[in-house]
């Protein structure tokens, strides 16, 4: 066994700090704030990190890709987490968008759209909760229904993250109805400044300019706009799901806050009460947990050996993880002096930390949606 | 990175697995526990012709995964011997084995047998074995020690983190059985594991299985990487172990009801089997405290630190 990634996933780890470290301000808490600067930051780190060559890194060379190891890609996933994901909405397009248009689109597609996720130029937005269809998405009603050679989109989509500064959406829409719910769906890939769409945002604990309504109101599509086959847009699904559930390093960015803790606090760290010290390293200890689970997810993953049984046991880790640390974190916050030094930054990486948290046994499939993959990969192994 | 122990060792696992079940398999722990003086004749032969005492896990790195995989086989059956103690034996003593002891009364699980063991304090005191108290439940006997040395710290990771591949194997088999029992029983006209409520208890036991299943694997690789913070990391593996074992055994017997308590059920005395693994030489929140003591505010050794 060897658990070292070895030297050049650290040298890219170091890299990478550094070029957050220089082009990311120190209270960077994401892209999706208030302050339009933080969007702005976001642009700009992911055409430096293009320029570099580091956005795709794991992206085959022909696809504009560095062609990297899935574990030099796993570091990227992290140093990106930890530091608030200083690519913004991108992460979404190098993680699953461009490699599942390298899997399943048409050269014609891949010609188009893998070429600006590369250079870092564009938002993509995925089109598929609904108001009716969360966890049951299969049971989402927004339909293209036939129209000459193409197809008018009619319908709403919700919880719909960047919606109002991506260019694209990656639509999950009803083209049928066939014996099963699953059977009838396809995927359409659309421009998002059509005057067809409409996009009202929704103010949340996750940041004010993250969640949204999308609206679309006979929405033109053709057959060029569809991903893979007419009807057969679940399989699709499965696929984004499984890029999606270890796509982020939520680990990561708990560890980062952990450790920094006893920093912040000086020494008053060992006037905390032993108990929430006790915490603080159980937690750390689930950082770990979490992050060789996802070890063995991008091992299996590599490998083609996953089943559906492991990822979601890691997403169920990790995201309890988010949580459970977001709570001891916030306990010890609360005994920070307000005027040591950091205690700015770490209060308000927190904060942001536990509100984010909330979502994370909600978000990318429910952590019930988890335990049933889970549990009917346990069951059946006994059949 | 590799993340798995290698094949040989994997095979070695199964082969112990196979041998056990050969030798008697879930009724070795119930004829060991009405005759704990049968424990050496009971396990023994089928320890030494698999070569058990032949691996070297201090000094060979192929020999500590195959202890590994050995010790969790052995868990895997509740076999009744002290296998992870005996090869975590010290390299520099003529013994038979090492036992991780609390500085408050030194307890193993050594009823029944004639060995020569070694104690190890975490602090690394090392003592002899030079006598045992009465027998209570699952073999464990008060040990009386007379002081050898101070120079066991680099013993300790090793006579920790054996134990755990033991419970590992232990946790395995109560999920095996457990899903097995809820395929079959019907309730209400349904097997339990139609409802959502048994499946979701399910999950949470095998996230935590799962984990100490990793963990395992990486304070192992820490062992035999000489990594100086490998006492640590036993440690953390040893914590999460214990708390997963608290969550698993309680799922797995909520799950098979009063049958899991009878002892016709196997899963009942792997539970009792079990709690000299989660309870010496500390329990969870001793082990807790110990663990926080060492690291300070420098934590574990990991993305950030």
């Amino acid at each position: 066994m060897d658990f070292d990634m070895g030297q050049k996933a650290t040298d890219l780890r170091r890299e990478l700090r550094d070029l957050v470290k220089a082009h990311v301000p120190d209270d960077y808490l994401g892209a999706f704030t208030d302050n339009p600067a933080d969007l702005e930051t976001a642009q700009q780190f992911c055409r430096t990190l293009a320029d570099r060559n580091l956005l795709c890194l794991a992206w085959p060379e022909e696809f504009g890709g560095g062609g990297a190891s899935v574990w030099e890609q796993t570091v990227v996933r992290e140093e990106m987490w930890a530091h608030h994901e200083p690519r913004g909405a991108q992460y979404m397009g190098v993680n699953w968008v461009g490699p599942i248009i390298m899997r399943h689109g048409t050269e014609e597609q891949q010609r188009k759209h893998l070429p600006p996720i590369a250079r870092g130029e564009v938002i993509w937005c995925q089109g598929f909760s609904e108001p009716e269809a969360g966890s049951d998405l299969a049971s989402l009603r927004t339909a293209a229904r036939r129209d000459g050679d193409g197809w008018l989109v009619s319908g709403q989509k919700i919880w719909t993250s960047y919606a109002t500064m991506a260019q694209w959406c990656f639509l999950l829409a009803r083209t049928s109805w066939g014996e099963k719910k699953q059977q009838g769906l396809t995927i359409f890939l659309v421009p998002m400044d059509d005057p067809a769409i409409q996009v009202r945002p929704i103010r949340a604990m996750l940041g004010p300019h993250h969640l949204n309504e999308v609206f679309f109101d006979d929405l033109r599509v053709t057959e060029a706009d569809v991903l893979g086959t007419v009807d057969q847009g679940w399989s699709i699904v499965q696929d984004v799901m499984s890029f999606e559930r270890v796509g982020i390093a939520r680990y990561a960015r708990c560890e980062r806050l952990l450790a920094a803790a006893p920093t912040v606090l000086g020494e008053r760290w060992d006037d905390l009460p032993a108990e929430l010290r006790a915490r603080w390293v159980r937690v750390l200890t689930h950082c770990r947990r979490a992050r060789l689970m996802a070890y063995r997810v991008v091992d299996l993953q590599s490998s083609g050996r996953i089943q559906p049984g492991d990822a979601a046991a890691y997403r169920i880790a990790v995201t309890k993880l988010d949580q459970d640390s977001a709570e001891v974190l916030m306990d010890i916050a609360a005994e920070v002096s307000r005027d040591a030094p950091r205690a700015k930054w770490f209060l308000g990486e927190v904060e942001d930390h536990w509100k984010y948290s909330q979502a994370s046994t909600v978000s990318s499939g429910s952590i019930e949606m988890q335990r049933i993959l889970l549990s009917r990969a346990l069951l059946a192994g006994a059949k | 990175m590799i993340l798995n122990l290698g094949d040989d060792a994997k095979e070695y696992g199964k082969q112990g697995l196979r041998a056990f079940e050969a030798a008697g398999g879930d009724q070795l722990v119930q004829q060991a526990e009405a005759k704990p003086e049968l424990r050496e004749s009971l396990a023994g032969p089928v320890l030494s012709e698999l070569g058990a005492w032949e691996l070297d896990p201090r000094t060979d790195a192929d020999g500590l995964e195959a202890a590994a995989a050995l010790c969790r086989s052995a868990g895997y059956w509740a076999l009744p011997y002290p296998v992870a103690e005996r090869l975590a034996k010290p390299t520099d003593l003529d013994v038979d084995g090492l036992i991780v002891v609390a500085d408050n009364r030194p307890s193993g699980a050594v009823a029944g047998l004639e060995l020569d063991w070694t104690a190890v304090s975490l602090g690394g005191a090392r003592s002899a074995v030079v006598g045992t108290g009465a027998a209570g439940p699952a073999f464990v006997s008060e040990l009386e020690l007379s002081a050898i040395d101070e120079d066991g710290l680099g013993d300790v990771a090793l006579g920790l983190v054996l134990p755990c591949w033991t419970l590992l194997g232990m946790l395995d088999r109560a999920m095996e059985l457990t899903i097995a029992h809820v395929s079959l029983r019907k309730q209400f006209g349904q097997t339990l594991s139609s409802f959502q409520g048994v499946q979701f208890q399910l999950t949470d036991a095998e996230v935590e299985r799962s984990g100490v299943d990793i963990l395992a694997k990486y304070a192992l690789w820490s062992i035999g990487a000489d990594r100086p913070e490998a006492t640590d990391d036993a440690l953390a593996l040893r914590m999460s172990a214990i708390e997963a074992a608290e969550t698993v055994f309680r799922v797995c017997h909520q799950l098979h009801g009063a049958v899991g308590f009878c002892d016709e059920t196997t899963l009942s005395w792997l539970s009792r089997y079990s709690q000299p693994l989660r309870r010496l030489p500390l329990g969870l929140s001793a082990t807790r405290d110990v663990l926080t003591g060492r690291v300070g505010g420098s934590g574990l050794t990991g993305l950030f630190s």
